[in-house]
């Protein structure tokens, strides 16, 4: 059985009139990246602020390492790495400067270049932080968090507002995190950052988790089958769609099949190589932009507003 | 106490490589005290501008003789800056056309006829002096006088009177013309007329009964600069207090790296202590660089001794507490720079830091005797100039009380949860 580093049972943070985390349970398991995903206002960062000990729940229980968030914080302090949300350093301090304080906070004497080049920051150690680009910024952070050697990471919407190679460079960090055998907790509004990421996840939204579990459970349980499209279809094309399908959806002269079952989309392909039509064939696997679609009724924008 | 060092030695370094952070800190003060010293204190000219309107001329437009030492007189008093204006000039147009002037006139005007009617009037008050000590003679001393001399002072007596019925006996009449609002009226006035006393006294040869001479009251010379020194010390270490540490607090708040250290095991304490500490040691480089600059600069030797000392630590930390405050309940920098901003100027230059304030109006002088940094500027004044330490009781009580006050608000109201 997997040991849990994070167990949260039916937790609650009011604030008048606002519930802001309604009735939230999970559990992390140790070695896993494990997300939380949502728009913004969904109560992500509430969440995992209280688990960062940053914030007191109004009811429930949530413990972290086995401590309880509410009577343990200095020793889930000193256990848990935090990169918070709009993560920022001290401007006119270097890279080095920033990592050797918070090093200094926790009392340990790491090896400094080690810690930076595993994340590819000691050529820039002694840049000024506020020199640095957004991806750099964010590595920094990373960086600062590992800095006590903590087995368990939060990391609170560590790509939002980078471009898309930045974006991806922090995911490979990311994974190096889990490489090297650390617990991680992720939030996050990029489905597909979830995806490429995660081992498990809790949908968020309004303040409830409306769905958790490993991605391919998630996937499979919301995201709406395989779809192959076809265009132009003809009677013979129709036929096989209709027989094989669960369900069909015609639009104008293009026809979709969608398909819960892989073994029914290779019977249908094999069919449909056998025909001498040409058409144009698209196969469309579902993801976690589908699981979120069918479970909040829309999808999120780059900005994470729903939409 | 390591967390403590660690985020105070950030928080230097973070502001020693911030160019307006040294600005408002140390340069914009540094040009502060220059100029102020400058202009009231450092080699000026402190007499008062006169302009002499000498109406008495003779037929080559010459001053008469008692006209022109007259104005002598006032130049030698030293307190005035004599400027003549020509006997033709119509003074009510002159002022109309020239607003600046106006602004602040002083013009003594010297009648026509002044030499003559101050002649007259000389031997109208010799003879009367003669006429009543020949009274006297008579009154006092006959019984010791023979006949013949009685009649002779009497004979006397009869022709000085006779002569003093044909004399004018009228006295020049000067007038000084100035603006209303002129605060330096009656010290001016003053010394006119103290002037013209002399002036008479030497023209009917008495002497004076009272005499006076100015004497210093110190040893030791004072200078303008040394009473701003004291007063920019700790105005400065008030204004870096309260707006740099509001500013620097909600900043810090504002972009989360407040949020970033409170994850960290470093407790909320060590956070506004390492702050506290900051604003502490930039109170004492503050300190080091007004008394080198008052030094290299005025010739001003001030030295801080332990007193100086602990006021100057004591003032730190409460104004930054202040700070802490405000930087603790208004998370927008702008705004929390705004009320910083409201706080320290006004307390500035009201608390009597630049000038007296005995030189404000009454009810500004109690507002002032309730505002801290009067007492930390008055404390430092008692101890760095004065050298009289047991003056500065008050000034420690105060500011003891009111940093003690400030540091327990700032710890309740800094959050280091729900932020």
């Amino acid at each position: 059985m997997s040991e849990e580093v994070i167990c949260v049972e039916n937790l609650v943070k009011k604030y008048k009139p606002v519930i802001a985390v309604h009735d939230v349970s999970f559990t992390v398991n140790k070695g896993e990246i494990f997300s939380l995903v949502g728009p913004n206002g969904a109560g992500k960062t509430t969440t995992v602020e209280i688990l960062e000990c940053l914030r007191a729940p109004t009811s429930g229980k949530a413990s972290v390492l086995g401590y309880d968030v509410t009577r343990e914080e200095d020793e889930i302090k000193k256990r848990i790495g935090v990169m918070p949300q709009d993560f920022n350093a001290f401007e006119r301090l270097t890279v080095r400067e920033n990592v050797e304080l918070i090093a200094s906070i926790y009392q340990v004497n790491p090896d400094l270049r080690s810690v930076l080049e595993e994340l590819g920051m000691w050529e820039a150690r002694d840049r000024h932080f506020e020199s640095l680009s957004g991806g750099m910024k964010r590595r920094v952070g990373i960086c600062m968090a590992l800095i006590n050697d903590p087995v368990l990471l939060f990391l609170d919407e560590p790509t939002t507002g980078l471009d898309p190679q930045a974006r991806k460079e922090t995911w490979e960090v990311i994974r190096r995190l889990k490489s090297m055998g650390k617990t991680v907790v992720l939030t996050s509004h990029y489905m597909e950052e979830v995806e490429q990421l995660s081992d498990r996840a809790a949908v968020m939204f309004g303040g409830e988790i409306i769905a958790q579990g490993s991605i391919d459970e998630l996937i499979s349980a919301y995201g709406g089958g395989i779809r192959i499209r076809v265009s132009p279809c003809n009677e013979e094309i129709e036929t096989i769609l209709m027989e094989t399908a669960q369900r069909v959806i015609t639009e104008d002269s293009a026809m979709e099949g969608v398909f819960q079952e892989r073994t029914q989309v290779a019977k249908t392909l094999a069919a449909l190589y056998q025909l001498d039509e040409k058409y144009r064939l698209d196969i469309v696997e579902p993801s976690m932009d589908n699981v979120f679609s069918r479970l909040a009724g829309g999808r999120v924008d780059e900005r994470g507003e729903l939409i | 106490m390591r967390g403590v060092m660690a985020v105070f030695s950030a928080l230097l370094k973070s502001w020693m490589r911030s160019k307006a952070g040294i600005f408002f800190s140390f340069l914009f003060p540094i040009m502060l005290l220059i100029i102020f010293s400058t202009v009231f204190g450092g080699g000026g000219n402190s007499q008062y501008v006169l302009f002499v309107q000498n109406l008495d001329v003779d037929s080559n437009d010459n001053p008469t003789e008692l006209s022109q030492g007259f104005v002598e007189a006032l130049k030698a008093t030293g307190a005035f800056d004599v400027r003549s204006l020509e006997h033709d000039v119509d003074i009510k147009e002159y002022v109309r056309l020239n607003p600046s002037f106006s602004f602040r006139y002083r013009i003594l005007m010297i009648p026509k006829g002044f030499h003559e009617q101050a002649a007259e009037k000389t031997v109208s008050v010799k003879v009367k002096v003669t006429v009543s000590t020949l009274e006297v003679v008579g009154e006092e001393f006959a019984a010791y006088m023979s006949p013949e001399d009685i009649e002779g002072i009497q004979r006397g007596e009869l022709a000085l009177q006779t002569m003093l019925g044909s004399q004018g006996g009228e006295s020049p009449q000067l007038v000084l013309l100035m603006d209303e609002q002129d605060m330096a009226a009656p010290a001016l006035l003053g010394i006119i007329h103290g002037v013209a006393n002399a002036f008479s006294n030497g023209l009917v040869g008495s002497e004076e009964v009272l005499t006076i001479e100015g004497m210093p009251l110190e040893q030791r010379t004072m200078k303008v600069v040394d009473y701003f020194l004291p007063g920019f010390i700790a105005a400065f270490i008030m204004t870096n207090g309260i707006i740099g540490a509001t500013t620097t607090i909600s900043e810090y708040r504002r972009n989360g790296q407040v949020k970033r250290l409170a994850t960290t095991p470093l407790p909320k304490i060590s956070w506004i202590l390492a702050n506290v500490l900051e604003q502490t040691v930039l109170a004492f480089i503050l300190t080091g660089v007004m008394i080198a600059l008052g030094w290299i600069i005025f010739d001003v030797r001030l030295i801080p001794d332990a007193y100086a000392l602990l006021l100057i630590l004591v003032g730190a930390v409460a104004f930054c507490s202040v700070g802490m405050v405000l930087g603790g309940v208004i998370k927008d920098v702008e705004a929390a720079s705004g009320a910083g901003n409201a706080i320290a100027f006004p307390m500035m230059f009201l608390s009597g830091a630049f000038w007296p304030i005995e030189q404000m109006p009454g009810y500004l002088q109690e507002v002032a005797r309730v505002l801290p940094l009067h007492y930390f500027h008055d404390g430092l004044l008692q101890i760095m100039v004065y050298e009289n330490p047991g003056n500065a009781g008050m000034a420690f009580v105060v500011l003891g009380c009111f940093a003690a006050v400030m540091m327990v608000i700032a710890v309740k109201i800094t959050k280091w949860k729900e932020l």
